[in-house]
């Protein structure tokens, strides 16, 4: 090896604890990006993999009078048709603990022969008998029942009784269990017999031959066989056609994951800004090296050679290091997707495109920071390279701002001198706040947007005045039952609404979801309501509440809104697959509802025909704790049995809130990591700033020394300098989060209710940033400050 | 006969040197014409601020003439490029500092090989020979593997003196070169600069010592930028 080149070896380690504070900052990027990349390219390939193995229908016609084994034959035959399968979905209830949870019971046609939104055989029977069912693998943590064991189940039209599971499945296309507070079942058709239900299959899971990726086409096929079906006595009550070959959550993880990766750029950016600031004080303190370098034959270009060499040196150590780490890492995250999405990992290899894009910014952004003062350290002249003592003196005396500071005099001598130090290089000061003020700002922004998140959430108990909601499989005559409610003990407020699975008629003579077979995402719901209602507190963005029994209006959360519509705006909608007309008199934002359009219950039952009768119930208690509404709720559950009423739903409200907290419990979880990783480049540039600052004034405190400064003077004097810095950054990274939590805040609520977060300012993420950058600034100072008073006054002074 | 002019090594021709500073322009050398032959010990004396430091920099090129022309071994040295500047002051002119500025992290053998690795002038195979018989020149060859730091003054400078011969030079230049070491080993210094001139280098040290005045052939005195006597032996 080249002479030279040992001494940038020998730099490398005798510093070893500032390098290495360099290799952890490109480091810290590195992995950032390594993790959340790798995590993302595996879940992103396992996702759709995953999603694509269940073979998943392209669309579903849902047939009102049952599907024969003679119509599914003709249906096979029909142009255009590639696969064709029949299946029923009935949304029951299992108990489990003495309290009933939903159950999504997937009724097959023939266990052997499935084809369509398959799922994977686990373990136990693969056909289950009468009597008998198969379960989701994530079934069992909300059902408390596991393979071998058995549920009593309830059907809507059927009395409660004892299923065996005898098997489990892994079905990809289904959320997990846990996530929707639901159980998921798969039975046969003589099974939901014995449940006591009559209904046939009802829908008509379809794969096409040609085009499957074109939504226009599969509209298209949809309603030909649709008008086929009708012009042979059937009725097609919805057409279901969900977004083309994507997962239900894909949309959302591809969000999620985009800010993760933006917060890793932005760490191996910081990290970055800390090599260049380091670089650049790097350059100062060798300065009078450069200069005998250049004296003794070592040209510009040999020079920069030899300091671009070491960074990269400490470029390939980081990536030695955070290379493997971040495989780790983000092999922990893809799991922790992986079970928040019920993906099975078939394939964990991380492609070859994380690592090299790890490698190529890992090179390249340090490169590109370090370039510049390296450049302009390696061209300076070998007379002003060996007349150099450290700090320069240019326009010290006599600034603006060393005048403005003479003036304070109710601040001590050694304060002002500190506030000096701390503005004396400005363009490492501008580095500095930079880097503090980014980490800061994205520490506070990740704290904000958390608790803007479970703010956001407990608006669910603030526009839901009740406490459960109870969903009945058939209309009743409210009166008397919610009188009987309402005088229960403990109960504030009863009352009955009514509801319909909706959707908006276009052009197409049907009514066509963006649905997925589990029946909640991608759907569209009215809800019907007395006027006035005490038990909803709904926020309104635009135009005014439903006033007016009886009247058309229509009020549209978030969710059910799109583009086009306003206020004003006329819209027809289907009650039980029957179009109705309505106007839109208001917009509400609602947390935790799928779309949801609210209208008059008297205007509803009138249209539909079911005057003084109600389809659902909802309860207020006194106490809203999670524990009264679970005894509540039994309570209620019993008398209901009672009066022989049959429930299909029966959610408490604390429920909810958890299912919609869990969905994004991923998000929030990895914002806090990034706020970690934020917190801890930006200690480590307020270091390396410090450090450097004091060590390239060593020949300055020397001469203090010798004029009779104590340890102590000079040990407060660099803590100073330290905390104003610190300080400075706390106030510009405020400022900064404010508008970045604002931006996150309408992207995650974008994404997740389609409504942004309210902008909230996290008062501990404020205090414990103060805290982080006031230790952080003493301990990132007291330590040059030992280092200073260490050195003798004699060896100070000789310090070149 | 030849002209004794060509015999010259160093010429300087009219030169000055003008530096911008706060109270507005200061010339630290004016108007100086010097010629040096090949092989002498020659002294630059004169006070704190006289300009003698400015024309060592001028004569090693780490420093361009604002006016005038600086011609060393023939080569017209402030019409060389930075770059240029670097290699032929690596070739041509060794320096020696007052503090010695080894570089810390290199053990004092690799100083020693550090210029002939930037000029390229010995294969690599002879460097470390060179090197190490060049460090056994000014007696501190046992010194070859340690770091500049655990070395006491006087042999820092002799390993300084022995890198500033690294590329054989014609000329060495030698920035108050004792001012930091006792009489004993400034003697012994002075011994060796003497040593170096007798054996063909043109040796230029900037001192204050006038003990040492003996070893000297010439001395140029220079006072406000401008020399005040003539080279004796010149």
């Amino acid at each position: 090896m080249k002479t030279r080149y040992w001494k940038v070896i020998r730099d490398l380690t005798s510093d070893y604890s500032k390098n290495l504070m360099l290799v952890l900052a490109i480091a810290l990027g590195v992995f950032g990006i390594g993790s959340i990349l790798g995590g993302y390219a595996v879940v992103n390939r396992e996702m759709t993999s995953n999603y694509m193995s269940t073979s998943p229908a392209s669309l579903t016609i849902e047939v009102e009078d049952g599907i024969s084994t003679g119509l599914l034959d003709s249906v096979r035959k029909f142009p255009g048709i590639k696969v064709a399968e029949r299946r029923a979905t009935v949304g029951g209830r299992m108990k489990v603990d003495d309290r009933w949870y939903p159950i999504l019971l997937f009724v097959m046609d023939d266990f052997n022969q499935l084809t369509l939104n398959t799922f994977h055989h686990l373990s136990g029977a693969t056909d289950p008998v009468e009597g008998a069912m198969l379960i989701e693998r994530t079934s069992p943590s909300v059902m408390d029942a596991y393979e071998g064991d058995k549920i009593i189940i309830r059907t809507p039209n059927g009395e409660p009784q004892s299923i065996s599971i005898v098997g489990t499945v892994h079905d990809p296309g289904l959320p997990p269990a846990w996530q929707e507070q639901a159980g998921y079942a798969y039975i046969s058709m003589a099974t939901l017999k014995q449940l006591g239900e009559t209904q046939d299959f009802d829908l008509l899971r379809i794969q096409v031959s040609e085009n499957e990726n074109s939504r226009e086409h599969l509209t298209k096929q949809a309603e030909l066989l649709s008008d086929w079906l009708t012009k042979n006595g059937h009725t097609v009550h919805e057409i279901q056609i969900p977004p083309i070959g994507m997962h239900p959550h894909q949309s959302q993880m591809n969000a999620v994951l985009s800010i993760f990766t933006v917060f890793s750029f932005m760490i191996l950016i910081l990290g970055s800004i800390l090599v260049a600031t380091s670089m650049a004080t790097l350059m100062v303190k060798q300065v009078r090296q450069i200069g005998v370098m250049k004296t003794i034959g070592g040209t510009s270009f040999q020079v920069a050679k030899l300091y671009l060499f070491m960074i990269l040196v400490l470029c390939v150590v980081a990536l030695a290091i955070s290379i493997p780490l971040s495989r780790l890492v983000a092999a922990a995250f893809y799991s922790q997707i992986a079970t928040l999405l019920n993906l099975e990992i078939t394939d964990n290899s991380i492609p070859l495109w994380v690592p090299l894009i790890q490698i190529s910014s890992g090179i390249v952004i340090p490169f590109i920071a370090a370039a510049v003062p390296v450049i302009r350290g390696s061209r300076i002249s070998v007379r002003k390279a060996l007349d150099n003592y450290g700090v320069e003196n240019k326009n010290q005396t006599g600034s603006w701002f060393s005048l403005l500071i003479s003036k304070f005099d109710f601040l001590s001598d050694t304060y002002r001198l500190s506030l000096r130090n701390a503005f004396r290089q400005r363009a490492r000061l501008i580095l500095t706040l930079g880097l503090l003020a980014a980490g800061g700002a994205m520490f506070m922004t990740a704290l904000n947007v958390s608790e803007a998140w479970d703010k956001n959430l407990k608006r669910i108990y603030v526009q839901r005045l009740y406490d459960q909601d109870v969903k009945l499989n058939d209309r009743i005559n409210s009166d008397s039952l919610v009188n009987r409610i309402s005088i229960m003990d403990g109960v504030k407020v009863a009352e009955g609404w009514d509801y319909s699975a909706t959707s908006e008629v276009k052009e197409s003579d049907y009514e066509i979801t963006r649905t997925y077979p589990d029946k909640g995402h991608g759907s569209f719901v009215m809800q019907a309501l007395p006027l006035p209602t005490q038990i909803l507190n709904p926020t309104i963005t635009e135009g005014h509440w439903l006033n007016t029994p009886g009247s058309n209006e229509v009020v549209l959360n978030q969710m059910a809104r799109n583009e086009r519509t306003k206020l004003g705006d006329m819209i027809a909608l289907t009650i039980e697959g029957k179009p109705s007309l309505w106007k839109i008199t208001g917009f509400t934002e609602d947390v935790g509802s799928s779309a949801t359009a609210y209208v008059s219950l008297e205007t509803f039952s009138k249209i539909n025909s079911t005057q003084g009768k109600v389809k659902m119930l909802r309860v207020a208690y006194h106490d809203r704790s999670r524990d009264f509404a679970s005894v509540k709720s039994k309570e209620l559950d019993r008398l209901l049995e009672q009066q022989q009423i049959s429930v299909s739903s029966s959610t408490p409200v604390w429920l909810l809130h958890s299912a919609v907290a869990a969905h994004m419990k991923v998000l929030v979880n990895s914002l806090l990591a990034m706020a970690i990783l934020m917190a801890l480049v930006g200690t480590l540039g307020l270091m390396s700033t410090v450090s450097m600052n004091v060590l390239e004034r060593t020949r300055e405190i020397g001469v203090m020394r010798a004029i009779g400064a104590t340890p102590l003077k000079i040990r407060n004097l660099i803590v100073w300098e330290g905390l104003t810095v610190g300080v400075i950054s706390i106030v510009i990274a405020f400022a900064v989060s404010l508008l970045l939590s604002w931006y996150m805040g309408e992207f995650i609520g974008h994404i997740s209710f389609r409504t942004p977060l309210t902008l909230t300012i996290s008062v501990l993420a404020i205090a414990i940033w103060i805290v982080i950058i006031l230790v952080g600034s003493y301990v990132a100072t007291i330590f040059p400050a030992r280092r200073a008073n260490v050195v003798t006054t004699r060896e100070a002074l000789a310090y070149e | 006969m030849e002209n004794p002019k060509n015999q010259m090594l160093i010429q300087l021709s009219r030169v000055t040197k003008t530096f911008t500073v706060a109270s507005g322009q200061f010339k630290a050398l004016n108007d100086v014409s010097l010629a040096i032959p090949k092989g002498k010990l020659i002294a630059i004396t004169g006070k704190s601020g006289s300009g003698k430091s400015t024309l060592l920099n001028i004569i090693s090129g780490i420093d361009k003439p604002t006016e005038g022309s600086v011609s060393i071994n023939g080569i017209q040295v402030e019409k060389l490029s930075e770059s240029e500047l670097a290699s032929w002051r690596g070739k041509n002119v060794g320096v020696v500092f007052q503090f010695f500025q080894l570089l810390p992290t290199l053990t004092i053998l690799e100083n020693v090989m550090l210029p002939m690795d930037f000029c390229n002038s010995y294969p690599k195979k002879e460097r470390k020979e060179r090197a190490l018989a060049l460090l056994e020149r000014v007696n501190i060859k046992e010194q070859a593997d340690k770091f500049p730091a655990t070395l006491s003054g006087g042999q820092q400078q002799r390993a300084a003196i022995a890198r500033a011969l690294a590329n054989d030079p014609p000329v060495i230049i030698a920035d108050e070169p004792t001012g930091n070491l006792d009489s004993h080993t400034a003697t012994a210094i002075f011994e060796l600069f003497s040593s170096l001139a007798q054996s063909g280098k043109t040796v230029i040290i900037v001192t204050h010592e006038k003990d040492f005045a003996s070893y000297f052939e010439d001395m140029i005195a220079i006072s406000d930028g401008r020399i005040v006597n003539e080279l004796v032996n010149a």
